[in-house]
């Protein structure tokens, strides 16, 4: 039945009434929770995966602005540890460079400074140069789209773009795969990877 | 799932789900599933259904948004925002049933009377308290959808309508204030004893007699209730 409690209750959610923590206290404390079939909690942790994995930096340039916005630094703090300019640190943190303008020793440092596996590093590179190869060819598209219609839509398209580009599975061109091989071929063969 | 999940301390959990560690989602579920679906369930006395899937969304928006969170002053910061959110989701769920007109129904089949003293029974001042609840988050929905904009402060006006209850419980005395508000998140009384330095036995007693206290202040909020009576006698 439907009492004050529930008129409080309500005023609370609504953030006209506060216990100061004492909610957050008590739930920390409480013996009970609703027991969860494994089957409910397998569904649950299966949708959770899912998301994470979505949220997975997919190219160089989001896995250094992540490891950058997680961990409150500036871009000092990771170009310098790297070997990398300002400059091409800025254009490696936009996907605007491809990787395989970058020397292996820098991969290697990234690879060394964030932790990251071979493997890992492999498909966040392979990416990478799939979006920077095929850059140009969207990017001319969005530039005639640009003379029709407004600024805001043009960044939402450019992202989807960006996006689309890096999540594909697409061939690459030739010599963009031979030079790529060439470079993961450098990174395997260097110790510690 | 069959497996047992290790028992992770929060900032491992954290940094798991910031790095993108498959098995920090069950460490998460494991941690979470069972005791935000008690709360939803029986606090907020979601239909278990809806409660399923609230948890679910809560525990996915962590998930999405961990980016964004960082510990300012210790482990129990993850807990909040944790709670914040689910909070929320409560909260935007409570407003759809209100708006549906779903929260009103079992209170609009309830008779309302009057007790010996003349004040105004304690669903009376629910009823119209939410009724006007509703009312302003229609209200709002209405003028959203015709100004066809996203406004800042949505259902502004509808949280100011239970700023009464804030202000009438303002009227108590702090001790009471303090239990009236725990009780109804279900605070136990050992830990609301510690805030007000009453015993625990001295609490029980004098809950259901602060709860009276209040709907007498409550209904001086609403005179429709007064007006209502009088032409009833």
């Amino acid at each position: 039945m439907a009492n004050v409690d529930t008129l409080i209750r309500l005023a609370w959610l609504e953030g006209m009434v506060q216990t100061h923590g004492a909610y957050e206290r008590a739930v920390l404390q409480r013996k009970e929770a609703l027991s969860v079939s494994p089957a409910q909690q397998a569904q649950l942790v299966e949708r959770l995966q899912g998301a994470l994995q979505e949220r997975r930096p997919l190219t160089v340039g989001s896995l250094l602005r992540s490891v950058r916005s997680n961990n409150k630094l500036v871009p000092h703090d990771v170009f310098t540890r790297i070997g990398v300019s300002r400059n091409i640190y800025t254009l490696m943190e936009q996907d605007a460079i491809s990787p395989l303008k970058i020397p292996a020793a820098v991969w290697q440092r990234l690879m060394a400074l964030l932790k990251i596996a071979l493997p890992d590093m492999a498909t966040l590179l392979r990416r990478t140069v799939q979006l920077t190869a095929y850059r140009p060819h969207f990017s001319g598209m969005l530039a005639r789209y640009k003379g029709i219609k407004g600024g805001k839509k043009l960044t939402a398209l450019e992202k989807a773009f960006a996006e689309l580009y890096a999540r594909a599975d697409l061939e690459l061109p030739p010599e963009h795969e031979q030079a790529l091989e060439k470079l993961l071929e450098e990174l395997r063969r260097s110790p510690g990877t | 799932m069959g497996r047992r999940v290790a028992v992770v301390s929060t900032k491992a959990l954290v940094r798991g789900l910031k790095e993108g560690d498959q098995r920090a989602c069950a460490a998460l579920a494991q941690r979470y599933q069972g005791m935000l679906l008690h709360e939803a369930v029986y606090v907020f006395s979601l239909p278990f259904e809806d409660a399923e899937e609230i948890v679910s969304d809560v525990l996915l928006a962590v998930v999405q948004g961990i980016g964004s969170f960082t510990f300012q002053r210790g482990d129990g910061d993850f807990h909040v925002w944790v709670l914040a959110i689910f909070r929320n989701k409560v909260r935007d769920y409570v407003r759809r049933q209100a708006i549906s007109g779903n929260l009103m129904v079992r209170l609009d089949e309830e008779q309302s009377t009057v007790d010996d003293e003349g004040i105004d029974s304690e669903a009376s001042v629910v009823r119209i308290a939410l009724h006007r609840y509703r009312d302003a988050l229609v209200q709002e929905e209405q003028e959203e959808e015709g100004m066809n904009e996203n406004r800042p402060g949505v259902a502004g006006a509808a949280a100011a309508k239970l700023a009464t209850i804030a202000d009438a419980l303002e009227r108590l005395e702090t001790w009471e204030r303090v239990l009236l508000r725990c009780r109804a998140l279900h605070v136990p009384y050992e830990e609301i004893a510690t805030y007000t330095g009453k015993s625990v036995a001295q609490l029980k007693v004098y809950h259901a007699r602060v709860k009276r206290k209040f709907v007498k202040i409550l209904a001086e909020y609403y005179p429709e209730l007064r007006s209502h009576q009088h032409g009833e006698r």
